[in-house]
């Protein structure tokens, strides 16, 4: 009995690989030409998957931990624009840097300060700051790109360091690796990550045992907060200008990367490589089903679609592992 | 009603505790003790306050009023950690589990051994739950399965072995024969004599007199959070008690309304 038990637990695990594996041959071979496989496809799902992968990390980290974050779809695009205003000033990039991510964690310490202390959903929360952060952007920015080809030029080290390229794999996948290992330790070794799916899978015992759920979730909300501002500057010295459309869409294929991930959306389940294969099912089922000529509307349906399916399989999985 | 010749050297000593939610009197004035070894049976209908005695004594709430002496020195039990760091632990109704994690994690919830940079000492934490699974007499295949596959006495046993293994003196159980079928109420209950047989002390919440009067030394009766009688089992019986609480409740006044005897 015990032993059927523990072969349909580790199946949780398998699901995300199972899947991804059978994307990237399903689009190989229907795509016209096999045009999903060539080289150049391969490269360009490479360098666009990392801008939505990093902040679906830290995303799929405080799904694990019982709460949402929508607006990463705001707090990316200002952080976007606040080091743009640093290079136009002179400042140093890497010095700029250095400042916007500690910027990118108040932005986390704030949502997660209201979460805390309010007691309110954490959807409602972050739609909130994701309209007031997105409203204010607007306002200072009046919605015009700035180009910032002039102060971070393409053969610059920093641009390099951060879109180049080492040997035929694009640095963007390399940062996107690095994230993942290290707070995939940090989530499935490391004390905090035991706290985080304690949190996720019953507050109340976590607190009962001491565990200080309230700051372990501001650190994720703060972890989220550090990863827009990584990503927005790299997205930024990719597209050679700050563009306040930058991060749209992201609140939601994030969470649509974290639960074909195998996340749970109530809290408390979640393996850090999943996600990391999640958002790159979501990424590849959009490239092919855009090169199979599915109209856009279509692609995010069946998005939609393979959220539900995600969601409906996951709790069944763990279900029949709880019996 | 004889009351019990409480010793004067418990290793808990609750004098005139008040509790107050808003405008609920919860606990009024309540006198309760445990000596080491001794299982004490916390017993009242709905409402009585016997979780609101213990979560005082846990440190989950805090007392409105009164005192608490353990091992004979005045202490302040202001949180769950001071609870603890006294070597009080308590077996929660909810249990305190966390369902998707393993058992080796829930047993060191929140007070994981740790390498360098608080990285978990996996290795140690896996040995040391399943010593302490086994000194309870809990069998368990590993200590990476899931708890939401164990069974309810199984999740009260690793409830009970994380209490034992963080070396308490006073282990505190909120109705932990809850939903229980008969053979796991038998292994609770033997979990229980261990805990004695190890010169721990007991208090045991339940609404089940049946199961309350097989292994405490005195049942301790709260009603309407005032204490009604705290007596020795050997000195009352199953039905004895039922009677005691069900008047102490209705009121000896309502009950001749009633015209019940």
């Amino acid at each position: 009995m015990q032993g059927s038990k523990s072969k349909l637990t580790y199946s949780e695990g398998l699901t995300t690989p199972i899947t991804f594996i059978a994307a990237v041959l399903i689009f190989a071979i229907f795509t016209p030409n096999h045009i999903f496989i060539n080289p150049r496809n391969l490269g360009s799902i490479a360098k666009l998957t990392p801008d939505l992968g990093i902040v679906a990390l830290g995303i799929g980290i405080l799904m694990i931990c019982g709460e949402f974050d929508l607006s990463i779809a705001s707090v990316l695009p200002f952080c976007a624009y606040i080091f743009t205003l640093f290079v136009k000033n002179g400042m140093n990039p890497f010095v700029g840097y250095l400042i916007l991510l500690p910027i990118g964690a108040a932005f986390g310490l704030f949502n997660g300060v209201l979460v805390v202390s309010t007691g309110l959903p954490s959807f409602i929360i972050t739609l909130s700051t994701m309209m007031f952060w997105r409203g204010l952007l607007y306002g200072v920015s009046h919605m015009m790109p700035i180009s910032i080809l002039r102060y971070v030029p393409s053969e610059s080290f920093f641009a390099r360091m951060l879109i180049g390229q080492v040997g035929p794999i694009p640095v963007q996948v390399i940062w996107f690796i690095g994230f993942a290992l290290l707070l995939g330790l940090i989530l499935h070794r490391h004390k905090l990550g035991n706290w985080i799916f304690a949190t996720g899978s019953n507050p109340q015992a976590a607190r009962a045992m001491g565990i200080n759920t309230a700051m372990v979730k501001i650190v994720c909300y703060m972890i989220i907060g550090v990863l827009c501002a990584f990503v927005s500057v790299m997205q930024s010295v990719r597209l050679g200008s700050f563009a306040a459309t930058q991060g749209i869409g992201f609140e939601l294929k994030a969470i649509a990367a974290v639960v074909v991930g195998g996340a749970s959306l109530r809290g408390g389940v979640g393996r850090m490589l999943s996600i990391f294969l999640g958002v790159f099912i979501i990424q590849i089922v959009e490239n092919g089903l855009i090169l199979m000529q599915v109209p856009v509307f279509g692609v995010e349906t069946f998005i939609g679609i393979a959220v539900v399916v995600f969601v409906i399989l996951n709790n069944f999985l763990y279900r029949q592992a709880s019996r | 009603m004889s009351s019990t010749d409480t010793s004067s050297n418990p290793l808990l000593r609750m004098e005139g505790i008040h509790k107050w939610f808003g405008k609920v009197h919860a606990l009024e004035g309540v006198d309760f003790q445990v000596d080491k070894a001794e299982a004490v049976g916390l017993v009242g209908d709905n409402g009585a306050g016997k979780s609101t005695l213990i979560k005082v004594v846990s440190g989950y709430h805090r007392a409105s009023k009164g005192k608490i002496f353990f091992e004979n020195k005045e202490v302040k039990i202001n949180s769950p950690k001071d609870a603890r760091a006294l070597g009080v632990e308590t077996v929660y109704q909810e249990q305190a589990l966390a369902l998707h994690l393993s058992i080796s994690r829930n047993i060191f919830m929140g007070r994981e051994p740790s390498k360098t940079l608080g990285f978990l000492a996996k290795k140690v934490m896996d040995e040391e739950s399943m010593d302490a699974l086994s000194s309870i007499g809990l069998k368990l295949r590993s200590p990476d399965i899931p708890v939401a596959t164990l069974s309810g006495g199984e999740r009260q046993g690793v409830a009970i072995a994380r209490a034992l293994h963080f070396e308490a003196k006073l282990v505190i159980l909120d109705e932990p024969t809850m939903a229980l079928s008969v053979k796991e109420v038998q292994e609770v209950l033997d979990f229980v004599r261990e805990l004695k047989n190890k010169g721990i002390a007991v208090i045991f919440i339940t609404h089940n007199l049946h199961h309350v009067y097989t292994v405490s030394d005195r049942i301790f009766v709260l009603v309407h959070g005032k204490k009604l009688t705290d007596i020795s089992t050997k000195d009352t019986t199953v039905d004895e008690l039922s009677k005691i609480i069900v008047r102490g409740t209705m009121g000896e006044k309502t009950l001749k309304e009633e015209g019940i005897e």
